[in-house]
């Protein structure tokens, strides 16, 4: 069979098998991020991953990186016996990953940074070991093969701006022995001046016999890189194509499939209603100039890639997050939370994306989560009726169907069930805008269908609702109105019922419209 | 929507079984009273002096200082910070509370103790919570900032107050039983009543459970730090006013070291250090279970030094028991 590597080190021949996938899944509670997958890599060969928001990619980038094990199914790396367990495994196996956000240490310098996974392997490179390298010919070159010839080895990586900072993780390439190099989404913060130099380099590892797996929703880059390309829908291996033999057309349709819709998509708000929440021109964090309005009983979704500045939008009207100018108005009143308590006093609630964070307190039953932002409901000079609160939290979990009781600690529940403790503390406060930010992430389908009805009768009740979302086909099911947001700025507006998710995502990537 | 929640969660019928479990879990929560009994078995057997009535009155003076100290170190202790400067505030307002106005009068002795401690609480407060500073590093530099005035005020020497009455709190009895003990316990109630039945209390817990949490859901964070800090200061300040009053001067090296004794009762009943957790009963019993350690030691003519080892160990040993405590927990809830 396969003859036996000594080392990491020793380049394959092309067209050898240098990994194989065989019936791969991988589930965590509530989802099965990756459900019987079987994919094989070659050596000098180039395979793109796509796939939309949620398909299993940076999943299967992890798996095959070691850092999580698969719940079922095998994955076997040519030469290396045993399976990969860890990262110290994982460079014994000659995989190197590098991930999304790139891996530098602030306060080390470039040269170290270089070297950074070298310090784990005790013996081979030692702190003063690195001192000496620092202006060797190999760290040089190393950067030098990246584009970074310019950046001294002495500079701080806190120096180097994201570009940068890719880059300098990449020259990791050229010191770190490796037959598989996975790139998961490597190229989300490159220009495209270092795209070039990702380019090449991807070239090189491809002539020297590394097997490339490169996982990426960008059809430009990927068509620019790739000899095949292994598409993913939620969870599932839709296919793999040759570049050679496709259109970017054809993959995107691999990667979007046809949308399972269970709720019938609303349709634009009619009348001529005043906007209940008006944004003008706002810009605070990732987010540019962005202006929209929001009307009663309209549902707003916001639907744009990781890193679009969906959640800047969201954060800064609702006091998480601070605006560095632009307006806000409710009912046609200038409004500015400087704090989420500022916020829902004026009637603005926000449901956090990171529910475990931000959303309920770790130490709290359900009943005491469901009061936390309402506690002038149930006490009198500050002094709580427990009787009146267990009174209602009782009506609470009742009303909103959660499993568990009063007294159940809201972390031991499923992620649907926490997220709707976290809409009902919210909507005891009987806010006027509601902004929800990504409500259905991380919940599985049963518990889904309950929080659209909740945003569903949230609209029917004249409130102002937003939704940001990354998924088109909720974007589609939810929303009177679909606003679009690429790299910060707003570049289109779609209606439920003359559009695809093919259309959101297509604008949302920046591709032309079909 | 409603009429498919019977099915789920039916909340009449849990009830009784919710209440049920409490018990147990109330019951399996209180180890630290247990180690008191455990403890007071031991004494009674150890040593013929230990159940005198004599003994227990002393018992009782020494933890009562001590124990409200304690109160204000569980408070902070709940935010998940930590105050290491309650010993040198218990100095100070004790100095300051026999010192100004010549301790002419109790009542204005008492005022002055508890005003010192609520302004050094509020500037604590305000450096970690408005500020974003590290409870620790705050505190100690008031540790040795308040212990600093203490000797400059006092030039060293214990400052004798003029009222005549101003031992009275601390020595009277109420059928035999020393007032000051009284006060200690009403305090305690009065802490765990706002630590469990009022809105401040709820969000002392949310905060040191979840800050980021508590934030997002509208709590105002800072300012109940703040409030924390301030309370505990006034409870410290009073303290240094009984234990001036039980000494009958305030005497500069007065609290000394109390910022170990206060943690270790409060981790000892239970408290985590992380925050979120704890209750004011446990800050009791871990007081009491330090005071009769001590007690016990003293009776059987252990020497001072052992003493200190002594006490050293007993908190190593209550830290330990509570990460078994919670390894156990975890154990059963992955089983069922």
């Amino acid at each position: 069979m396969m003859p036996d590597f000594p080392s990491a080190t020793q380049a394959m021949a092309a067209g050898q098998v240098a990994f194989e996938v065989r019936d791969v899944s991988r589930e965590y509670p509530g989802v099965r991020a990756l459900d019987g997958v079987t994919l094989t890599g070659y050596a000098g060969e180039v395979l793109a991953i796509c796939g939309a928001n949620g398909a299993g990619k940076s999943t299967l980038a992890r798996l095959l990186a070691g850092q999580e094990a698969p719940t079922s199914g095998v994955i076997e790396i040519s030469g290396y016996s045993g399976h990969v367990d860890g990262p110290a495994d994982a460079a014994d196996a000659g995989i190197l990953l590098m991930h999304q956000e790139p891996v530098i240490i602030d306060s080390f310098t470039v040269a170290e940074n270089v070297w950074l996974k070298n310090l784990s392997s005790a013996g081979s490179v030692r702190p003063w070991g690195i001192v000496d390298r620092k202006r060797s010919e190999t760290t040089v070159a190393a950067l030098k093969a990246v584009g970074l010839e310019g950046v001294s080895p002495d500079r701080l990586g806190r120096e180097l701006g994201p570009g940068l900072r890719q880059m300098l993780a990449l020259s990791r390439t050229q010191v770190n022995p490796h037959r598989v190099l996975l790139l998961d989404e490597t190229t989300a913060s490159t220009t495209e001046e270092h795209f070039k130099d990702v380019e090449a380099l991807v070239e090189r590892e491809r002539a020297d016999g590394v097997s490339v797996v490169f996982v990426s929703h960008r059809m430009p880059e990927v068509f620019a890189m790739a000899d095949r390309i292994a598409v993913l829908r939620n969870g599932k291996l839709v296919g793999v194509v040759r570049t050679s033999e496709t259109t970017p057309a054809e993959v995107m349709t691999m990667m979007i499939g046809e949308a399972v819709s269970a709720l019938k998509s609303p349709t634009p708000l009619e009348g001529q209603e005043a906007p209940i929440l008006e944004v003008s021109n706002l810009t605070s964090g990732s987010a540019t100039d962005v202006s929209f309005s929001v009307r009663p009983g309209e549902v707003v979704g916001i639907y744009g890639l990781v890193g679009s500045g969906r959640s800047s939008i969201a954060r800064s009207i609702s006091g998480n997050q601070k605006r560095s100018s632009g307006e806000v108005k409710l009912h046609g009143k200038p409004v500015l939370a400087k704090s989420p308590r500022d916020a829902i006093r004026q009637g603005i609630a926000y449901l956090t994306e990171d529910r475990r964070k931000e959303g309920f307190v770790k130490d709290f039953t359900n009943g005491e989560n469901l009061t936390l932002a309402t506690p002038q409901n149930y006490s009198r000079f500050g002094v709580i009726n427990r009787g009146r609160e267990r009174k209602r939290v009782r009506e609470l979990i009742a009303e909103y169907q959660v499993k568990g009781g009063a007294t159940t600690l809201t972390r031991t529940l499923s992620g649907g069930n926490q997220q709707k403790v976290c809409i009902a503390k919210w909507l005891e406060a009987r806010p006027e805008v509601v902004i929800l930010d990504e409500p259905t992430k991380g919940i599985d389908v049963g518990a889904r269908l309950n929080i659209y009805q909740i945003i569903r009768e949230l609209a029917a009740d004249s409130k102002g609702v937003v939704v940001v979302t990354s998924e088109a086909e909720e974007a589609l099911m939810l929303c009177n109105r679909i606003l679009i947001l690429r790299e910060g700025r707003l570049v289109g507006e779609y209606s439920p019922t003359d559009s695809t998710t093919d259309d959101l995502i297509r604008a949302s990537l920046g591709g032309e419209p079909a | 929507m409603t009429n498919t929640t019977t099915t789920d969660t039916a909340p009449g019928r849990q009830r009784p079984a919710i209440d049920w479990s409490r018990v147990g879990h109330w019951a399996k929560e209180q180890y630290p009273l247990y180690i008191l009994i455990v403890l007071l078995i031991v004494a009674g057997f150890a040593t013929e002096a230990f159940f005198t009535p004599r003994n227990l009155t002393n018992l009782i003076l020494q933890v009562s200082v001590i124990g409200i100290v304690s109160l204000a170190q569980f408070l902070i202790v709940l935010t998940g910070g930590i105050d290491i400067s309650v010993g040198s505030v218990v100095g100070l307002a004790g100095v300051l509370a026999a010192g100004l106005f010549s301790g002419a009068s109790v009542p204005l002795a008492i005022l002055v103790a508890i005003l010192v401690g609520a302004m050094v609480g509020a500037l604590n407060g305000y450096l970690i919570a408005f500020r974003g500073l590290e409870a620790f590093i705050v505190t100690l530099g008031m540790l040795a900032l308040a212990r600093g005035l203490v000797y400059a005020y006092t030039e060293g020497v214990p400052v004798i107050p003029s009222a005549e009455g101003f031992r009275a709190m601390a020595t009277a009895t109420v059928l035999g039983f020393p007032v000051i003990g009284l006060i200690w316990l009403g305090l305690a109630v009065v802490i765990a009543f706002v630590v469990r039945r009022t809105v401040f209390g709820r969000r002392i817990y949310a905060v040191g459970s979840n800050k980021e949490a508590a934030h997002a859901s509208g709590v105002p964070v800072k300012s109940t730090l703040l409030g924390v800090y301030i309370l505990a200061g006034v409870l410290t300040g009073f303290a240094g006013f009984l234990l001036a009053a039980r000494v009958g001067a305030g005497t500069p090296t007065a609290g000394n070291l109390y910022e170990l004794d206060a943690i270790a009762a409060v981790v000892i009943g239970g408290a985590s250090l992380v925050g979120g957790k704890g209750r004011v009963l446990g800050a009791v019993v871990g007081t009491l279970i330090f005071g009769v350690i001590t007690n016990l030691l003293v009776l059987l003519n252990v020497s001072t030094y052992l003493q200190d080892a002594f006490r050293g160990a007993l908190i190593l040993v209550a830290v330990v028991l509570t990460t078994v405590q919670f390894s156990r927990r975890k154990r059963n809830k992955r089983l069922s």
